[in-house]
């Protein structure tokens, strides 16, 4: 109060004034109290800050997304859960002999402006020397041209799936180490035209980059092997009521990819069932959030018979994803652990898993972030470090990994929430399809890519490998 | 200052001390401090400073301003080099003088529909158009959509991102000098003084024959140049543009700067912006956390109340509290009457319809 | 003007034989739309009426009502980890009618009372002065919306209804309606609607309040307390506005930025119609619902969609209504 009581004086010392500017300062605001530069300071701690959704359509993935990050430090540095909520933070992660400090868990709400905020916060105000987030399309998008503006920090992306951040933007200090929406569609528009014999589809999504790119990725496939999309539907982002949109799905075609989020996702659903009965899931396959948890958990009985894909899969039985959700269940309990093979949990797992990793290969010296930024480039995630699959970067910092094709299906273990079913997993699927996408193909919005037959479609059409886990 | 100006010379040795600080400012603060509290308090005192033109010389409280800067902002993002929208790569000066003529164009064209309605009404209408502009941006995504314009080409003049933040402040600082010396300028010309009179006596200026509506029109006019100008410095300091910038509660944050200032003495744009500025990013420090209700995240809640408090004690901001004190010290020292500064007959914000 | 809405009239002809049965849907959409949109703008056009106060804090009053109600039904019957893990707030829990009508009426009580609390504390003593009243109450809903963020978090959460009621209804020709949408909202509003034309042609009261919305100060002359009708009448419109926010948080959803959402919603429809005009509130919000409903749909021509800009229309409907009555449809210069 008495500071800026101070500078409300001096602002007005002259009744003519035109502005502002005042002797007062504040704590740490003049120039000979600290120098605003990057680098880990004094003590040897390596500052590091973490982005992800508290509120909006994914403010449900706020504690999720913190285990995640959380439980790669606690595998790989040495560290503990401080609470029961994988916010309240961790303590004594070390690595190389350097302590990891956790600046603050940022809380944006899916707008690109705050995402900026509360990046500018941790970042600037906080002075932390590595970011790890955030969670949605546009605010990846913002976050990585941010990066670009600032060299002298490292960036590794939390789970937001927008082509343009790594394909377009391409920042040279922006890292991330799991596939984007249109690689998390490989496989669909291949099972979609052989195997369900679909001539025709539409596509409804939300109105923004990640289901642009989601729907992108279907597109791609689907269309480079002969199918027709006859109608794109857009709804507002943030949209509640979807009873418009739903209206405008046309009865004549034979399939419908679904790319709505989060909670709009639920409503959605509710509206749809509403318009039409039953979700006619038949003839209906979904982004990654059909077989996410959370969602299989509120609606889930209405979106059985449904097919999806992600780099995830519910069903695996892998020893080393096994392990991974016993570790989680460990640290946070039963309830989150369940969340393990939500892409959110793990696309912020490995984050937090390629983050150690780099800092391992420079000592846990930061001071130099050019060093750390090539080391990342560089890096392999294996074995227990991706449980669901070995990940790789191409030279635009994006992740090569593989993908698998899910249905959902009637609850069979007995918790009454559906189960998935994993059949199909696409290995080394990457950005570009082969080439379809690169930096200067038009980006993905709401009327590209446009549908065209192709001679090159996606390298692993009609490679896909069978997988059963039920046995 | 407002009207009558009697200020004089102390008027202008107070401009004076302030501008030397300014000046000085950038060589005592660090680049966080001067890019983060000055600059922006400067881009959105000027916002600020075309709200307070229209109400203290029009009597028109216009929650349009944030809408009009929205356009030319967003103008100006579309039409430079930048990552989204139309990404047009016109020179950022061509972009920046093309932005300008269009939010003027779309203002004077807000005014016509709006000047015919007065007081609350008035109100309501320009606070409508604030928000269509936000929904039209953030839907057509052809310039941008909801994910705005990011990575801006800017003139050469503002210097490279990540660089020495005191360029941007200076070209700022200037601006913002200008559109103040400007705004007094104008409201000391027949055109400013006829405006005053349709605030005070719109009936009896209509009888002596002005065109009433056509003058409210061009205030607004001027006032959406204004404006502009914040708009387009507004992308030049945050090198991006989404429909968040420019949505409701920017709006609303615009018209507490302009309350918290004072609604009717032009100077009071700065002293809110740089008040809400400081709130802004030290309120976190000393807030006591109360359970659920108050603490570091609950800024808003801490603005709301400052903004409460204010419209609630002094209808003149802090600028009013200021006149009051001197008044007070002034009749205290016996010096006559008329020796301070008069303070216009009636403030806007007690204008009834 | 009678030539522009001839072409979007003839337009909406071919539009509908095309494809009936989507323009049935579509019109029950924006009619059932503009429901919820009367039920909150009469208590705006209410209070502004009689009072000449713009409740800036209407859309905060909707909201919190729906907030009130949906934290009466959850906390009777779920359990919650407190991780927040859930999309809609409520899982599948299950509720009887009394879970969803008695939360309904304590919150739309509670607001009442607390628009009655807001008016005598903020407003009594400033009456006339009606710019600083919406400024006041623009300083309010800020600090609402803040505080409601805190208490009730950012995630979409919706009030579910009755287990027993159907999820949808047929109509002839096919045409599936929410049911809850379709016959509770649109039964409401139509409630609603009557119950306040009788309130105010046919009591006591709504004689005080039409001669005060015509001379307040010839009211007051007549010994008559206005304070008092002051007071019932903010009760009444905050009310209104607890209702919708629980009809609204019912139908479609409640989350941060549907206060402010639904204020700007008030306003059209009340500048639309003319502020203070109920049957003016009716014309506006049907316009408005069946604008944006239509607008959602039909701007497609050809290959060109254009749906992401119907906003525009619904901004083309506010500029063409002001060009030709700048009080709105129904309005009077103050």
């Amino acid at each position: 109060m008495a500071l800026f009581g101070a500078v409300v004086a001096l602002g007005l010392a002259g009744c003519g004034g035109s502005d502002d500017d005042k002797g007062g300062g504040g704590g740490g605001s003049t120039k000979t109290q600290s120098d605003s530069g990057g680098g880990s300071g004094g003590g040897g701690t390596i500052k590091v800050g973490f982005l992800s959704d508290c509120e909006g359509a994914f403010g449900s993935f706020f504690e999720p997304t913190a285990s995640g990050f959380n439980q790669a430090l606690i595998d790989k540095a040495g560290a503990k859960p401080a609470g029961k909520k994988p916010t309240d933070g961790v303590t004594g992660a070390t690595v190389g002999g350097k302590k990891i400090e956790i600046v603050g868990y940022g809380c944006a709400d899916d707008t690109a402006d705050k995402a900026i905020e509360e990046t500018r916060r941790l970042m600037e105000q906080e002075d932390a020397d590595v970011l790890v987030g955030p969670l949605s399309g546009d605010e990846g998008i913002a976050v990585a041209n941010y990066a670009k503006e600032h060299p002298d920090k490292t960036f590794i992306n939390g789970i937001a799936g927008a082509q343009d951040s790594t394909l377009k933007v391409r920042a040279p200090n922006f890292f991330r180490y799991h596939p984007d929406g249109a690689q998390w569609s490989a496989g669909l528009g291949d099972y979609a035209y052989n195997d369900l014999g679909w001539k025709k589809a539409a596509i409804i999504g939300d109105d923004y980059s990640f289901p642009y790119t989601s729907l992108a990725g279907f597109v791609a496939e689907y269309c480079a092997i002969g199918g027709n999309i006859t109608k794109r539907i857009w709804a507002p982002l943030g949209e509640k009521d979807y009873s418009s949109f739903i209206s405008q799905i046309p009865d004549d075609v034979d399939g419908i990819y679904v790319g709505i989020g989060g909670s709009g996702l639920i409503n959605f659903v509710k509206q749809y069932r509403q318009q039409k009965g039953e979700l006619d899931t038949k003839r209906m396959m979904g982004n990654v959030f059909w077989d996410d948890p959370l969602v299989l958990k509120e609606v889930g009985s209405s979106l059985v018979g449904g097919t999806t894909a992600a780099m995830t899969a519910g069903d695996s039985t892998d020893p080393e994803v096994k392990a991974y959700l016993g570790r989680l269940e460990e640290s946070y309990g039963k309830e989150l652990a369940g969340l393990g093979p939500s892409v959110f949990t793990y696309g912020y797992y490995t984050a937090g898993q390629a983050l150690v990793k780099g800092l391992e290969e420079v000592g846990g010296d930061v001071s130099d972030q050019k060093k750390l930024q090539d080391a990342l480039a560089n890096l392999t995630l294996a074995g227990d470090e991706a449980p669901y699959g070995d990940v790789k970067l191409d030279e635009n910092h994006q992740a090569i990994s593989n993908i698998f094709v899910k249905k959902i299906v009637k609850d069979a273990n007995g918790d009454g929430v559906p189960d998935v079913q994993t059949f199909r997993r696409i290995p080394d699927v990457d950005q570009t399809f082969g080439g379809f996408f690169s930096p200067d193909s038009p980006a993905v919005d709401r009327n590209n890519p446009k549908c065209e037959k192709s001679d090159q479609p996606p390298p692993w059409v009609g490679k896909a490998e069978k997988v059963s886990y039920g046995g | 200052m407002t009207g009558t100006g009697a200020a004089g010379r102390t008027g202008w040795v107070g401009l004076a001390v302030v501008l030397v600080a300014a000046v000085v400012a950038p060589f005592v603060f660090t680049d966080f401090f001067v890019a983060v509290i000055l600059t922006k308090s400067l881009w959105l005192g000027i916002a600020a400073a075309s709200l307070i033109f229209l109400s203290a010389y029009g009597g028109m409280v216009s929650l349009a301003q944030v809408g009009i800067y929205g356009v030319a902002g967003m103008a100006f993002a579309n039409l430079v080099a930048a990552d989204g929208g139309s990404a047009a790569a016109w020179s950022p000066w061509a972009a920046t003088i093309v932005a300008i003529v269009l939010a003027v164009a779309v203002g004077l064209a807000f005014g016509a529909i709006a000047a015919r309605s007065v007081g609350i009404y008035f109100l309501m209408i320009t606070l409508a158009f604030s928000v269509l502009v936000y929904y039209f941006f953030s839907q057509v995504t052809s310039l941008g959509g909801f994910g705005g314009v990011n990575d801006v080409d800017l003139p050469g003049l503002v210097g490279r991102p990540g660089g020495d933040p005191t360029r941007l402040y200076f070209v700022t600082l200037v601006v913002a000098v200008a559109v103040f010396l400007a705004l007094r300028y104008a409201s000391r010309t027949p055109f400013g003084l006829a405006l005053q009179g349709l605030r005070d006596e719109p009936d009896r200026m209509r009888a002596l024959g002005f065109d009433v509506t056509r003058h409210r029109i061009l205030a607004f006019g001027l006032a959406a140049f204004v404006a502009a100008l914040a708009g387009v410095l507004s992308v030049w300091y945050n090198r991006r543009i989404t429909p968040g910038s420019i949505n409701l509660a920017q709006t609303i944050d615009v018209l507490i700067i302009a309350v918290i200032g004072g609604l009717y003495r032009l100077e009071g744009a700065w002293v809110g912006a740089i008040t809400y500025a400081l709130l802004d990013n030290y309120s976190r420090e000393w807030t006591p956390t109360v359970g659920n209700v108050l603490g570091a995240e609950r800024f808003n809640t801490i603005l709301g109340i400052v903004f409460l408090v204010i419209v609630l004690a002094s209808p003149g901001g802090l600028v009013g509290l200021w006149d009051q004190a001197r008044d007070r010290i002034a009749r205290r020292r016996r010096r006559p009457p008329g020796a301070s500064v008069p303070a216009p007959a009636e403030s806007p914000i007690t204008t009834r319809t | 003007m009678a030539a522009l809405v001839v072409v979007v009239a003839v337009f909406l002809v071919v539009k509908a034989t095309e494809d009936l049965r989507q323009f049935a849907v579509v019109s029950l959409n924006g009619i059932t739309l503009a429901a919820l949109f009367f039920v909150v703008a009469s208590g705006f056009t209410l209070i502004f009426g009689l009072m000449r106060v713009v409740n800036m804090a209407h859309g905060s009053l909707y909201l919190l009502g729906g907030y009130l109600a949906l934290q009466m039904q959850e906390s009777w019957f779920k359990q919650d980890s407190g991780l927040g893990l859930s999309l809609s707030g409520n899982g599948d829990a299950e509720y009887d009618l009394v879970g969803w009508l008695v939360p309904l009426l304590l919150a739309v009580i509670i607001i009442g009372v607390l628009g009655v609390i807001l008016q005598q504390v903020f407003l009594r003593w400033n009456q006339g002065q009606d710019l600083r009243q919406a400024l006041i109450t623009i300083a309010l809903s800020v600090i609402f919306a803040d505080q409601m963020l805190a208490a009730f978090g950012g995630i979409s959460k919706d009030i579910k209804t009755p287990t027993s009621w159907p999820e949808s209804i047929t109509l002839p020709g096919e045409v599936r309606f929410g049911f809850f949408r379709g016959v509770v909202v649109l039964g409401a509003a139509l409630l609603i609607g009557l119950g306040l034309w009788w309130l105010i042609r046919r009591t006591r009261f709504g004689k005080i309040v039409r001669a005060g919305v015509d001379d307040r100060d010839m009211v007051s002359a007549l010994g008559i307390n206005v304070q008092l009708v002051f007071a019932g009448a903010f009760f009444l419109g905050a009310m209104l506005a607890g209702l919708g926010g629980v009809l609204g948080g019912t139908m479609i959803a409640l989350a941060p930025g549907e206060d402010t959402s639904f204020l700007l919603n008030s306003l059209i429809v009340v500048i639309i119609g003319g502020m203070g005009s109920l049957g003016g509130a009716a014309i506006g919000a049907l316009a408005l619902g069946l604008v944006d409903a239509y607008a959602d749909v039909y701007l497609v021509f050809g290959d060109t969609d254009l749906t992401n800009y119907s906003i525009l229309v619904t901004f083309g409907l506010l500029v063409g209504v002001l060009a030709v009555r700048p009080h709105g449809l129904f309005g009077r210069p103050a």
